[in-house]
């Protein structure tokens, strides 16, 4: 499971993982695949394990029991190799430092060996060449969000894990986002994204419905409407995640 | 270990603190203010004349032979003369008899009080003697001399004091804020290690640990112009690897705050016991036989005992005593940079 990351392996296989923080338990066996190229969307109440499974994936959580794989190879080692793309729930910069310091820090330990022109092309993509001398701390949230956003594309990571990334960002950035997100799929990048907005939910090509630890569900939007009987995802989301496990 | 990754922590923070002109002050500003604080107090001979008041009939052949001394005598009636000494207008009340004489002191302060007996003892030694006492007793220095004043002895101490209590500080504040932000995490999502991060950290931090032990050094040997014998590039050295072990202490300590108030607790319960049992106020060897064993485990110990070797006495670099206290202060930092790097959990929590 430590071994080298392969093409071949699915982007992400959880296979009956388990982790509790002290009596509560984040993560009840759950299981689930995400394949290279694929925008997989975590649906879920708050509390549901959604960024558990994200920060496992990024290599930060030591699961009790299960096993976990990015690419076919342990997290970390995943995340050593510059795989994998981790964008925090809260945006996690240098407040004193400007934007242009920050992503070249954050390009510089990935391993990026023509910063200048990546570190350009990532705050082309969030659209803040402008604001590149200012410094983090006198941005609004949602610029820093993009900051954040940028960080992450720096070194083109092939697995992308997104915890809630357009939490106060405005509906016409939020649309270029999911742009800039499916053509990073269409070029192979794998999508993990945790949200609570169905619209954003309805872009993903499939989505995972979790509670308390668990897989509830799992398919395309239209999938989960038609099963749950209901109108829209976000009656299927409160139907589903209500009905008994 | 990839040096690119720990250089560009390392630059990261050379950044950050470059632009806190606030902090970058302090750390060079607060020290020197401070030791000019204690250079004043401390860099002048400390006792001035002594107050003292003959009781009763006093032998005008006393009186003359007294004056001109450290003493300054006065004659008074007994009891109001120890008036005088209770509202600490006199140092000292002698009462003369045919046994010799009675020396009553206010008492309160025992440093005071024993400065004050040996300075009235010296001078009725002078008196019987008929002669300064300097006349009959020579002193002779190995180090030191009749010169040297209390600062030019605790300097070497201060100067260690100083750049560890700093630095210490600013190491554990930074890294705390760095866990407590967020960035640390998204830190352990990246290809740097544990030990890049540490490296990166030391790296960043011992610039300006360095930077501010010439600040000290170089303002206590040229503007307090304490006196030193040995070279100041060995006097740079034991500074040097001391302040890389209060970083990593630093970082590693910041492992046990939650906040930035809790980190701030953490300063007295380090420094004050290294203040109190690493040779500062009380010598070593003079400590008690648990409080010993004690002090064997603070670097200011050894970095007090190297300092005050070399400033004082002209040890070299190459004497076995300084080899084996910078060897100590290195291995310290060695164990607390690897402290360091175990206190850094991937899982936060």
């Amino acid at each position: 499971m430590a071994g080298e990351v392969t093409i071949a392996a699915p982007a992400v296989e959880a296979r009956d993982v388990r982790k509790c923080f002290g009596a509560v338990t984040a993560l009840d066996g759950l299981t689930l695949s995400v394949g290279a190229g694929e925008i997989y969307g975590l649906l879920g109440p708050n509390g549901s394990g959604k960024t558990t499974l994200i920060r496992a994936l990024a290599g930060l959580v030591q699961l009790d029991e299960g096993e976990l794989s990015v690419f076919g190879a342990a997290p970390r080692a995943a995340v050593a190799s510059g795989a994998v793309g981790y964008m925090t729930q809260a945006a996690a910069l240098y407040v004193d430092l400007t934007v242009e310091e920050n992503l070249r820090f954050f390009a510089t330990l990935e391993g990026v060996t023509d910063v200048r022109a990546r570190v350009d092309e990532a705050l082309g993509h969030v659209d803040l060449l402008e604001r590149r001398s200012s410094l983090v701390g006198t941005l609004s949230g949602g610029m820093k969000t993009r900051v954040s956003l940028a960080a992450t594309l720096l070194h083109q990571p092939r697995l992308l894990l997104l915890d809630e990334p357009t939490v106060g960002v405005d509906p016409a950035l939020r649309r270029e986002f999911w742009q800039h997100f499916r053509s990073l799929a269409s070029a192979g990048a794998t999508i993990l994204v945790s949200s609570h907005v169905m619209d954003e939910a309805s872009r993903c090509d499939r989505l995972g419905l979790i509670r308390a630890g668990r897989l509830l569900a799992e398919g395309s939007a239209a999938e989960l409407i038609a099963r749950a009987g209901a109108g829209d995802l976000e009656a299927a989301f409160l139907a589903l995640s209500e009905a008994p496990a | 270990m990839n040096p690119r990754r720990a250089g560009a922590v390392a630059r990261r923070i050379v950044l950050q603190f470059r632009r806190d002109h606030r902090s970058l002050g302090l750390l060079f500003v607060a020290p020197m203010i401070v030791l000019a604080l204690v250079g004043a107090l401390w860099g002048s001979p400390t006792l001035s004349t002594v107050h003292v008041i003959a009781a009763g009939n006093v032998d005008p052949q006393l009186y003359a032979a007294l004056q001109g001394t450290q003493i300054e005598l006065k004659a008074l009636d007994k009891d109001a003369a120890i008036e005088e000494l209770k509202a600490g207008r006199a140092d000292a009340v002698i009462e003369f008899d045919q046994n010799g004489a009675t020396v009553t002191l206010e008492g309160s302060d025992p440093s005071r009080t024993s400065a004050i007996a040996s300075s009235v003892q010296a001078a009725l030694t002078e008196l019987i003697i008929g002669a300064p006492l300097s006349a009959a007793v020579k002193v002779e220095y190995v180090y030191g001399g009749p010169g040297y004043t209390l600062l030019d002895y605790l300097a070497p101490v201060l100067i260690a004091l100083f750049a560890f209590f700093f630095i210490f500080l600013l190491s554990t504040v930074s890294f705390l804020r760095e866990r407590t932000s967020g960035t640390l995490e998204r830190l352990l999502a990246t290809p740097l290690t544990r030990i890049e991060l540490v490296v990166g950290y030391l790296g960043g931090f011992a610039l300006f640990a360095l930077a501010q032990a010439v600040v000290i050094l170089l303002f206590t040997v040229f503007v307090l112009k304490v006196q030193y014998r040995g070279n100041l590039l060995t006097i740079f050295v034991v500074e040097a690897v001391l302040v890389v072990g209060a970083v990593s202490l630093g970082l590693a300590i910041s492992a046990f705050a939650r906040n930035e108030l809790q980190a701030v607790q953490f300063v007295p319960l380090v420094l004050l016991p290294q203040v109190f049992l690493s040779g500062l106020l009380v010598p070593v060897d003079q400590l008690n036989d648990w409080l010993r064993p004690l002090s064997a485990i603070f670097p200011l110990t050894y970095a007090n005992e190297a300092l005050r070797s070399v400033m004082v006495r002209g040890y070299a670099i190459t004497d076995p005593l300084i080899l084996r206290d910078i060897g100590i202060l290195a291995a310290f930092a060695l164990v607390m940079a690897a402290a360091a790097v175990a206190s850094i959990r991937r899982e936060v929590a």
